[in-house]
C-alpha cells in the first residue's frame, strides 16, 4: 500500500484548536473504533543562563519530508490503521505550546497504542530536525538532542 | 567533482554559512570529504555530526557521486 506525501510542517506551535479540528473531521469515518494521539510540548527545563523559553526548529525540508513519509509508509505496513496525521513545527515554538501532533486511527485500541510509540520514537531518531533552546531574556541558546 | 555542501543547526553556526560549492580534483568517499572539511572548519572537529548524501545517511567508505547534495547533519532534535 503506498500513500501520498503530506505536509507535515506548520510554522509556529499547534494550537490545540487545530487538534480539536483534526478529531472533528473524523467523525464521518465509522470504521474507526479508537483513536490516539501524541503532543509533544516544549518544557520550562532550568539551564546555565536561565530557563527555556522555546525551541526554535529547522530542518532539512527535503530529506525531512522523505523520512516522514517513510515511517508513515512503514506504520501502515506494521499497524492496522485507518489513517495517520504527523504535525511537526518549524520557527519558534514558545514553552508550553505544541511542537509536534501525531494522530493515529484505527478500528481497534490495541494498534493504535503500538503504532503511537513506533511513530513517535522513528520521528525522534530520524528526522533531521534541529532545535535550539532558547533559555533566559539575554539571547542565549543552546542545541538540543534527542536521547 | 562539484558538490553542493549543505550546514545545518550548530553546524552552519561554526560554518557561518548555511551552504557552500565544493570542488575537488579527486573523486571523494564520506570519509575524504569529511577530513577536507574539517581542514577548512578545524571548530567542526568537537561537533557531532552525520553526513547524509542525497538525503542518505552513509558511513565513511561511501564513494560520492559526482555533483551529489552532501549535508552535513547534527543530532537530531524533533518532537
Amino acid at each position: 500500500m503506498s500513500h501520498t506525501p503530506k505536509k507535515v510542517f506548520v510554522e509556529g506551535p499547534i494550537s490545540p484548536q487545530f487538534v480539536a479540528d483534526s478529531i472533528a473531521k473524523h467523525q464521518s469515518k465509522t470504521s474507526i473504533g479508537a483513536h490516539n494521539i501524541f503532543l509533544g510540548q516544549i518544557r520550562a527545563d532550568e539551564k546555565e543562563g536561565g530557563q527555556v523559553t522555546g525551541i526554535e526548529y529547522t530542518a532539512y525540508p527535503e530529506m525531512a519530508e522523505s523520512v516522514f513519509h517513510q515511517i508513515r509508509e512503514a506504520a501502515f505496513g506494521k499497524f492496522e490503521l485507518t489513517c495517520m496525521h504527523i504535525y511537526h513545527s518549524l520557527g519558534v515554538v514558545p514553552t508550553g505550546e505544541i511542537s509536534l501532533f501525531v494522530f493515529v486511527s484505527s478500528p481497534h485500541r490495541r494498534a493504535t497504542f503500538e503504532a503511537l510509540e513506533f511513530i513517535v520514537e522513528e520521528i525522534k531518531a530520524k528526522v533531521p530536525i534541529f532545535g535550539k533552546e532558547l533559555i533566559g531574556e539575554k539571547g542565549e541558546f543552546a542545541w538540543k538532542e534527542n536521547r | 567533482m562539484t558538490l553542493s555542501i549543505l550546514y545545518f543547526g550548530m553546524i552552519a553556526e561554526a560554518t557561518g554559512q548555511p551552504l557552500e560549492t565544493w570542488t575537488s580534483l579527486d573523486a571523494l568517499t564520506v570519509g575524504d570529504l569529511k577530513n577536507d572539511i574539517l581542514k577548512k572548519y578545524p571548530v567542526l572537529r568537537d561537533r557531532k555530526f552525520q553526513v547524509a548524501v542525497n538525503q542518505q545517511i552513509l558511513d565513511d567508505a561511501f564513494p560520492i557521486p559526482p555533483s551529489a547534495e552532501v549535508a552535513l547533519l547534527p543530532p537530531f532534535a524533533g518532537g
